[in-house]
């Protein structure tokens, strides 16, 4: 019962009308990963954007700080990630101006999160967002949401392009999943502790070598936001540009 | 969810270490979603240190195991030897051609060690290009999964041993990501004196 | 049960009868007969085009180029067309894509630059290259959010507020990203490589001279003429330098042009081995 066909040559003759719809997405690869220490946490993300086969450019930032000790990213389509990355710092500029400069908590910035993304339910950011910063009591926290604002906190997340090579290695390296303590025969878990921010960040770029390795549209450079209370920092790492 | 590929689901793994070699596959068999047995191996011993991995479409993985059991017997009977991993990688490549323009369902792995002991794995894709490689091979609905943690936790030259807990601990934290795969696991380590044949415990959802 | 997880969570036709899907505009998953009304004619497709713009920065500025062609199809229609303009005092943008579009972000770009001037006569603050990016890709982005895309891949070239070069990309979509060259189009594959042995890594524009980055881009654009079919040999090109106004020179010639590679050429319609 297809009342419209989809056709590719305009000059085509048909019965039918002629369904050609305008996509207004596109898929800009890159991943990124967030990690939560005890006292700190990261949100990493590499620095090449495509479009296909092309490169368009070895060097966009993808992770930004948003003010609050907050650092956020939303990788898929960029249009749809810097027009969400924008409509939060424009939100927490009228936070501040409405409510006397108060501080937003990565707790609330969360929820509000959720109700940008929720808001676009009909046309969704094609983006997976992830924030990071540190709670009330100081500890390490990063949030994770699906498109449409489902989210989460998580001690961990790699989202983007890589996000099923690298989450696996997480689970396994950040939260000991499969690791038991020897000669328990496998009856013992290995111990959960927080890492130190040194292996941290070794994890990170772990993490993405061997995405760049594997994945065509993770490459070039790889830029770590560290938030700690002294607030926040920038490290970069090249990364391979094939 | 009509790709044969990813009906029954599955996950298969080889590596390369220092005069060995390891491979590795779950045992589930689904149907989409549903689980239906967890008893289904993946990995096939065609010869003292040969060992074939099938994953895909489960119907696929059957026929091509007798059929490759078939083809095997035939080889020690008319040759009075063993099938050396090379040549059982150059019959399932040539086997799988034979079906260009109808092909299986499948991504085959191969492992073994060859005459001199030395350590060979190769994969294909469903119409029989080999990819040979130095370090590992993965295949099956959790092989970006695979890639992931192999690339970040395989390094050259390993011990049995230590080869053995990388390649399970690789194939255990990619199928745990995969809905498809999973339900129990199977790892054999290949090395000149003995095979070792180890059942690992895994999540059961 | 029904294991389909399409289903799970969902109310029950036979208690709740079916989802009106008018609610919320909701799609009709398919159903036409639902659909009473002939759909909602919106976005277009480009009509008359301008093929690639070309643009490389250089130690003290940008240079920006773009062929004078419009194409009906395949077919030469105009041969006359600036697709390059200035706005403000040291801001170029160069535009492919469809004409009609272009001329509407001009109509857009020259309001724009009217109210700046009315409003802002302090002196200090000119509209500069990265405020006139931040417009188009808001532009370009709510009407690509409309389902009403102008039909364009723009660059912008000029300063930033410090005196350095500024060059970035924005397209119908509203996806962005700077760089030190920048092609769109065609030129994003057979000019890029060109500008990007000059440029290898972001910062050594830096070390590009005026001469230099003029020879690439004539090259390129000679490139683009051998290979791009809806392109043409007659150009603009554009020097913005710091504290002059930007210096347009219209009307220039592929020169040097060598077709001799083209007898040697097999396939694509051309004769046969």
């Amino acid at each position: 019962m297809n009342a419209t066909v989809a056709s590719e040559y305009s000059a085509e003759r048909h019965s039918v009308p002629i369904e050609h719809r305008f996509n207004p997405y596109s898929d800009n690869g890159g991943t990124v990963l967030g990690i939560a220490g005890e006292d700190f946490a990261v949100l990493a993300g590499d620095t090449r954007q495509v479009v296909g086969y092309s490169i368009n450019t070895r060097y966009e930032p993808r992770v930004f700080d948003v003010g609050d000790n907050i650092v956020m990213t939303a990788n898929g389509f960029d249009a749809d990630g810097a027009a969400l990355i924008d409509r939060f710092r424009n939100s927490l500029k009228w936070y501040k101006f409405d409510h006397n400069g108060k501080r937003l908590s990565i707790l609330s910035a969360a929820r509000y999160i959720q109700h940008l993304l929720y808001g676009k339910r009909f046309f969704p950011y094609y983006v997976s967002t992830l924030i990071a910063g540190l709670d009330d009591e100081g500890r390490g926290a990063v949030y994770s949401y699906d498109p449409v604002g489902s989210y989460e906190r998580e001690q961990c997340r790699a989202g983007g392009a890589a996000a099923s090579l690298i989450m696996p290695f997480l689970d396994n390296q950040v939260n000991f999943k499969n690791q038991y303590v020897p000669g328990s025969d496998g009856k013992k878990k290995k111990e959960l502790r927080y890492l130190s921010l040194e292996e941290v960040i070794q994890l990170v770029r772990d993490a993405f070598t061997s995405a760049t390795e594997r994945h065509i549209y993770v490459g070039d450079g790889l830029e770590i936001l560290i938030v700690t209370k002294e607030g926040v920092r920038t490290e970069y790492f090249p990364l391979k540009r094939d | 969810m009509s790709d044969p590929f990813s009906i029954n689901g599955g996950a298969a793994v080889a590596m390369v270490g220092k005069d060995c070699i390891a491979i590795a596959c779950d045992t589930r068999l689904g149907s989409q979603s549903l689980g239906l047995a967890n008893n289904f191996e993946k990995v096939f011993q065609m010869g003292k240190t040969t060992f074939l991995g099938l994953t895909g479409l489960a119907t696929d993985v059957i026929t091509l195991r007798e059929d490759f059991r078939l083809k095997n017997n035939l080889y020690k009977l008319r040759e009075e030897r063993e099938m050396e991993p090379k040549t059982l990688a150059n019959l399932v490549s040539t086997s799988l051609y034979e079906r260009r323009f109808g092909p299986y369902f499948v991504s085959p792995i191969v492992a073994g060690l060859g005459k001199g002991g030395q350590p060979f794995i190769c994969g294909f894709d469903l119409i029989g290009c080999i990819d040979f490689a130095k370090d590992f091979i993965v295949s099956g609905t959790a092989s970006d999964q695979l890639y992931g943690t192999c690339e970040s936790l395989y390094e050259p030259n390993l011990e049995p041993e230590d080869l053995f807990e990388t390649i399970s601990q690789a194939l255990l934290n990619a199928v745990d990501r995969d809905a498809l795969s999973g339900w129990g696991a199977v790892v054999y380590v290949v090395t000149k004196e003995k095979v070792v044949r180890r059942v690992l415990r895994t999540r059961q959802d | 049960m029904n294991h389909d997880p399409y289903v799970w969570g969902r109310p029950d036709d036979a208690v709740y009868g079916a989802y009106n899907h008018a609610i919320a505009n909701a799609s009709s998953h398919g159903n036409v007969q639902e659909e009473t009304s002939f759909p909602k004619m919106n976005s277009q497709q480009p009509i008359i085009t301008g093929t690639s713009v070309n643009s490389i920065k250089f130690k003290d500025g940008v240079i920006v180029a773009a062929d004078n062609m419009g194409s009906y199809g395949s077919l030469l229609r105009f041969n006359n067309i600036e697709r390059i303009f200035k706005v403000g005092k040291e801001t170029v943008v160069g535009v492919s894509g469809d004409i009609s579009d272009f001329q509407q972000i001009q109509r857009l770009l020259d309001e724009l630059e009217i109210t700046e001037e009315i409003y802002d006569n302090d002196g200090g603050h000119n509209l500069r290259a990265p405020n006139v990016h931040e417009y188009l890709t808001r532009v370009l982005y709510n009407r690509r959010s409309k389902m009403d895309p102008l039909w364009n891949a723009v660059v912008v070239a000029g300063f930033n507020d410090d005196k350095t070069p500024f060059l970035r990309y924005v397209d119908l979509l509203g996806v962005t990203y700077g760089l030190s060259a920048i092609c769109t189009g065609f030129g994003a594959h057979l000019a890029i490589p060109l500008l990007r042995q000059l440029v290898p890594d972001d910062k050594d524009y830096q070390n590009v001279t005026e001469e230099q980055a003029r020879e690439a881009i004539i090259n390129c654009m000679k490139v683009l003429f051998y290979r791009d079919a809806r392109s043409s040999d007659k150009f603009t090109l554009v020097t913005l330098k710091q504290g002059q106004p930007p210096k347009f020179e219209k009307d220039l010639r592929c020169e040097n042009q060598n077709w001799r590679f083209a007898k040697d050429l097999v396939g694509y319609g051309s004769t046969q081995l």
